[in-house]
């Protein structure tokens, strides 16, 4: 951390005269610096020139200009400190926040998955299928005038030759090579080699042959390059009319503007496409009432599970900070890195243990230290909440005690000692002077803690998934669910992932814990200006 | 990036060599050809995605492979349960995989979604366990060529319960009988989840009151439009269902862990689970038999039959290559019998599958499967899982009127499928 | 045993002013009274903690345990799963392990240094929109995070495109990710400490002729110490044990962090490894704690002690 200062800082601290040659050498490393961003940067927006990308170019060199103009205007001090953070905050959150809110308008999911062209090439390719009973051929893939083609054999021993667009035709059997029974070469077409296979393989698997001028009859296809069978298109597009049509029923589906083929009395093929629906995710809560109802019970215990998960391991953990801290506890230190034991075993390992020791007729905790009583810790509705927030607590008491420890440090000795000298006892220290000053420098971590436990998935979900489940209700709530896994549940666990949905509810979540948030920072601003 | 790209030039000078060597062997190839297909863009590079033990199982197959084709293979460990997920999200970009491993009751979704194209088998098919290439037919179309096939069926200690029983009362009797001999400590172990149960594990116990989930097409494919879960003798299980939780024969604090390690320690006669969990019983002196599961409820005890196969992703950037892979390398012996020997799943490749049953284990596994139904591979399955769970796991618990519970359930997910 | 210079300064900064001569004279009863219950705490304390990992403990040192349901603790100990971490080539545990040092290592300096300077630009600076900022800050980090993966994952993506190293698959891109949440919570926790710093200090400086650099680089960032090493052991935490971007980004077996390869361990389908499993976590564990035995000293030696007065 301290590797950019010189060895003898502390004397020329005091002398202070060596300054101007110090700044020489700032000088340099910051145009070194800068060099190198630039050259990284005109690398980049080469690459991006070259493939036409020009909205990524545009803010790319806008980026870099910014830089240049921060580290070599004199001015612009606060933009010297902020823009390496900066830059990377807009990159990596930024771009998840602004992406999130375009899904949001969407409807990327399940079944809409990709662009429209996608889709129609989904459906028509998994409804071309086989011809019952038709003939597997041995082909040789040939290349002529009219482009690619087939070159088969039948397995009556017939060799027929044809493209895309011109038919199988016989192959006149004296300018035909064969090898074995295979025909691998016939006159007047190239015979691509394996490897020129392999280089157009793409327009290979494309290819079909039609066996004769009437469609209706199925094509040949291969997709090995070596063995071809008779398909027919079930589903056909008509490119004009925008429509797809099952030829096996005459149903024609259209693009309703729903993002998806559909007929007009709702019959709807199962592959659609990514289309913008506006703020019709937005509205789903109070379109379904039952989610609407269910979210009240559920916000409420949202907001106790948060604000007990923060409370309680912020005490614990400053009580620690401040129980552990005696310098004539020699043995504080095993103490201390015991303690952040939890913190330092990868999370859902701990979820996974807990699972264990909560079982209600094996668990450790039931088996040995109740006795061997059944106490329903992850079944019973209130005992579930007590569970969920136990378990969260002690996932997270290390890191409130790890920030207060950092936090007492800065507060000033002189302050406690007046108070000591003024006759106040160690209770009236704390609670007077140590705590509020604390509670300044560790609110904004309180606050944002309850925002990360506000959307605390990974502990609820791996515990209990939300359960157990509330009674006599009809959508799949239960007593442990948070705003976040009954979004969870509700945009992808329904069989249909819907990120569309998914990205709206949790939009809509956001707005509250941003609310409520700053909210709270207003209060302790106040709180800090009193000091 | 460093690796892959080294990898990426490993590859190059792979298939340099090889075709070098070829040429100079044979010299049937002409020059030119030759040194334009060895250009880094030719060809291309196989990406599969799978998941570690297979990856492992197929390392010979895969080098024979780039060895006989001279194409380059790119082998990318995922985790099994999220390579559909990643397959979804990461295809449509064009930079997903040629190839992915995956189960069969994926594919009604895959194909939804557009990410995965049809295999045609050929005649091959018919060289595949009839169940495996249905599991992995959707709407008429095979996605994929099968590799092994798994169901769940009745493990028993011998030295607890010596004969297989020929019924459901024998099988709790006897449980019973142990129990109060001391000799164990659970009539049965059903691994569930106890606020979620396990529908996949109960339903052979569930179809044995003869009660599908869907009902099946002429073509024996299951007819989303006709959703069975709430008939008559489902309604039937569910009562039952409670009157085993009530007598101690279902328990829903055992967990799939804890049924596993406690058969392993001889605390029960009878557990219901896979083939997968046979080597810890082996490693801890069990002795055991698999046999069917007696029927609860009078019709047989089925249970649900899943097979795993590799598939060739719609968005591949080598379909031909994919293809082949597929059809020549996955579908032979070697691949199949590879991946059973790692994974003691039955092959789906039929010639395989009988050397396969000089195995006893998945001999009986297989006996058992025979006569199971392919899990529902339609998207709409997905639909059920939960609530399903949910209402077993209220069921289980005791929260309630059982057949009101179950009744709700199937009405809520028919309300669900019609949108 | 030898006491070092950070815990006799820290005796300064004690909460209860006892010179260090007292120590071994301390009478039974004081004892009790002063100290017993401070013991009695950290012991509460570290049973509290520590003994669901106990049972891991127990579980890795079982060739043939599972992390359920086992309630007789070390029944067997055998080394077998820790000898089988890093003799199984497909899985390169001490690769995992390599990598994660590197990646933990790297993002927590990495987050320090822009950290501070950023806490030092919002707690020395004044500037419009400086309020709006900080809150800000914090704000964007509140944004659920559902959607994170796939964003990310189409966002180095397109990096990749451009260059190769950073893209997916690539350590260096997942730093810099990582390095995308330097700012924020940290900033916050700086900042204050930040502002306990007398700006007397910065002004004596600069009448000594350092510029703003010099005073930041020489002169506050040792001041702030303990922060800057509470800040770098949250950021090595969260880096070494973050697992949702690691494994869609990663993919190689080489290349993995700790918490992906560990996590395929057991997400083999209903193939369980759960012995080896909590071998390795058990070990995953241990660099933490070390780097805390080892910045222990900065966070509470009350290195800044004599400077601030």
């Amino acid at each position: 951390m301290t590797t950019t200062v010189p060895k003898d800082s502390k004397a020329t601290r005091k002398r202070g005269i060596d300054a101007a040659p110090q700044s020489m050498k700032v000088l340099a490393v910051k145009i070194l610096l800068l060099a190198i961003v630039d050259a990284v940067a005109v690398f980049a927006m080469t690459l991006l020139f070259f493939r036409g990308d020009w909205l990524v170019l545009g803010l790319v060199a806008v980026v870099t200009l910014l830089v240049n103009i921060v580290y070599l205007s004199p001015g612009l001090l606060p933009g010297k400190y902020l823009t390496p953070g900066l830059i990377f905050l807009a990159v990596f959150q930024v771009f998840v926040v602004v992406y999130s809110l375009y899904i949001a308008f969407t409807n990327y999911g399940d079944g809409h998955n990709s662009t429209k062209d996608d889709a129609i090439s989904a459906i028509v390719l998994q409804n071309t299928q086989r011809v019952e009973g038709s003939p597997a051929y041995r082909v040789q893939v040939v290349e002529g005038p009219g482009g690619l083609g087939l070159l088969a054999t039948s397995p009556e021993g017939e060799v027929l030759v044809g493209t895309q667009q011109q038919p199988l035709q016989p192959a006149d059997p004296a300018s035909v090579t064969l090898e074995g029974d295979r025909a691998v070469a016939v006159a007047g077409w190239t015979s691509l080699a394996q490897q020129d296979v392999l280089q157009r393989q793409q327009e290979v698997a494309a290819l079909q042959v039609p066996l004769s001028d009437d469609l209706s009859d199925g094509f040949l296809r291969t997709t090995d390059a070596r063995n071809a069978f008779v398909f027919q298109s079930v589903f056909v597009y008509d490119e004009t009319a925008g429509t797809m049509t099952d030829t096996t029923t005459g149903t024609v589906y259209s693009d309703l503007g729903n993002g998806q083929f559909e007929t007009a009395d709702g019959d709807v093929l199962g592959t659609g496409w990514q289309i913008v629906v506006g703020p019709e995710n937005f509205l789903y809560p109070l379109e379904n009432p039952r989610f609407g109802g269910a979210l009240f019970g559920v916000a409420l215990w949202t907001f106790a599970f948060a604000i007990l998960s923060v409370g309680l391991s912020f005490f614990l953990g400053l009580f620690l900070a401040l129980t552990l801290n005696d310098p004539r506890m020699r043995s504080r230190k095993v103490y201390r890195v015991l303690a952040i034991l939890p913190y330092a075993f990868p999370s859902f390992l701990s979820a996974l243990v807990w699972l264990g020791l909560l079982n209600t007729e094996f668990g450790f905790i039931n088996e040995v230290l109740f006795g061997s009583a059944n106490i329903p810790w992850l079944t019973d509705p209130w005992l579930a909440k007590l569970s969920v927030v136990l378990v969260n607590v002690w996932l997270g008491f290390p890191y409130m005690f790890l920030v207060c420890m950092g936090a007492l440090q800065s507060i000033p000795e002189e302050v406690t000692e007046a108070a000591t000298v003024d006759g106040a006892n160690a209770w009236q220290t704390f609670s007077g002077i140590k705590l509020p000053l604390l509670l300044v420098s560790t609110a904004p971590l309180l606050i944002s803690s309850f925002a990360f436990n506000f959307n605390n998935f990974n502990t609820t979900y791996m515990l209990t998934r939300g359960g157990p489940r509330m009674e006599g209700v009809t959508e799949n709530v239960g007593h442990t669910d948070l705003l976040i896994t009954l979004v969870y549940k509700t945009a992808f666990e329904g069989g249909n992932r819907d990120y569309g949905l998914a990205a709206a509810l949790s939009i809509i979540i956001f707005i509250i814990v941003a609310v409520v948030s700053a909210i709270s920072f207003r209060q302790t601003r106040a709180l800090e200006d009193l000091h | 990036m460093k690796q892959s790209s080294l990898m990426k030039v490993a590859g190059v000078g792979a298939l340099a060599l090889a075709l070098a060597a070829c040429s100079g062997g044979g010299g049937t190839t002409p020059a030119p050809s030759q040194s334009e297909s060895a250009a880094p863009q030719g060809g291309g590079e196989l990406v599969i995605w799978m998941d570690q033990n297979r990856a492992d199982a197929l390392e010979d197959v895969v080098a024979t492979f780039q060895e006989e084709t001279g194409t380059a293979v790119e082998v990318v460990v995922q985790d099994f349960e999220s390579i559909d997920d990643n397959l979804t999200t990461q295809a449509p970009s064009g930079e997903g995989p040629d190839v992915i491993v995956g189960a069969h009751d994926w594919i009604g979704k895959l194909a939804q979604n557009g990410v995965i194209a049809p295999v045609e088998l050929g005649d091959a098919a018919g060289d595949f366990q009839e169940i495996a290439v249905d599991a992995m037919t959707f709407e008429g179309s095979t996605y994929g060529v099968p590799v092994s096939i798994e169901n769940i069926a009745l493990v028993r200690n011998t030295d607890l319960a010596p004969e297989a029983p020929a019924t459901w009362d024998e099988l709790v009797s006897t449980g019973q009988a142990a129990v109060d001999a001391g000799s164990a400590q659970f009539p049965l172990l059903v691994g569930i989840d106890p606020n979620n149960a396990d529908p996949y594990h109960l339903y052979p116990l569930q179809a044995s009151f003869g009660g599908p989930v869907f009902g099946m097409n002429e073509d024996g494919s299951y007819n989303a439009d006709d959703l069975q879960l709430g008939n008559e003798g489902n309604v039937a299980f569910a009562q039952a269902l409670a009157e085993w939780s009530a007598a101690g024969i279902i328990n829903p604090n055992i967990s799939q862990d804890i049924a596993k390690e406690q058969f392993a320690s001889g605390a029960s006669p009878y557990t219901i689970t896979g083939p997968w969990n046979l080597s810890t019983f082996q490693d801890a002196g069990v002795d055991y038999a698999v046999s069917e599961i007696p029927s609860a409820g009078g019709e047989p005890a089925t249970p649900f039959v899943g097979v795993q196969g590799f598939m060739v992703s719609a968005y591949a950037n080598n379909p031909i290559v994919a293809s082949q892979f597929l059809t020549e390398y996955i579908a032979g012996e070697e691949a199949q019998t590879a991946i059973y020997e790692t994974g003691q799943r039955a092959p789906a490749l039929t010639s395989a599958f009988e050397a396969a049953q000089s195995n006893e284990d998945v001999a009986a596994f297989g006996e058992v499967g025979a006569a199971g139904v392919p899990m529902p591979n339609i998207p709409e399955m997905g639909l059920l899982w939960e609530d399903w769970g949910v209402a077993e796991g209220q069921i289980i618990a005791q929260q309630g009127d059982p057949a009101a519970i179950w009744t709700a359930m199937a009405d809520k997910i028919q309300s669900s499928l019609d949108g | 045993m030898s006491i070092d210079i950070s815990e006799t300064l820290a005796v300064e900064r004690g909460s209860e002013p006892a010179p260090p001569v007292v120590r071994p004279r301390m009478s039974g009863r004081k004892w009790l009274r002063e100290m017993g219950w401070r013991h009695l705490i950290g012991i509460a304390v570290v049973i509290f903690a520590a003994f669901p990992l106990v049972y891991v403990l127990s579980a890795s040192l079982n060739p043939t345990g599972t992390l359920t349901g086992s309630n007789a603790l070390f029944r067997s100990l055998s080394l077998e799963n820790y000898v089988a971490l890093f003799t199984d080539p497909n899985r390169p545990y001490a690769a995992w392990f390599a990598n994660t040092m590197v990646i933990g290592l790297v993002t927590s300096v990495a987050t320090v240094f822009l950290g501070a300077l950023a806490a030092y630009a919002f707690s020395r600076l004044r500037f419009t929109g400086r309020r709006v900022g900080l809150l800000s800050l914090i704000l964007v980090q509140m944004f659920p995070q559902l959607l994170a993966v796939v964003a990310i994952y189409l966002l180095l993506r397109g990096i990749g495109d451009v260059f190769p190293v950073l893209g997916l698959d690539s350590q260096i891109g997942i730093i810099l990710v990582y390095l995308g949440g330097a700012l924020g919570v940290n900033t916050y926790l700086m900042y204050g400490f930040f502002n306990t710093i007398p700006t007397s200090i910065d002004e004596a400086a600069k009448i000594d002729g350092a510029g703003h650099a010099r005073i930041f680089f020489t002169i506050i960032l040792r001041l702030v110490a303990p922060i800057l090493a509470v800040v770098g052991l949250l950021s090595f935490i969260a880096t070494t044990s973050e697992f949702v971007i690691a494994s869609t980004l990663l993919s190689s077996n080489e290349k993995l962090t700790l918490a992906v390869g560990l996590f395929r361990l057991v997400s083999n389908e209903t193939n369980t490894n759960y012995p080896v499993f909590a071998a390795g976590a058990v070990l995953a564990a241990i660099p933490v704690m070390a780097l805390f035995l080892w910045l222990q000293k900065y966070i509470v030696g009350g290195l800044t002690a004599g400077a601030v007065k």
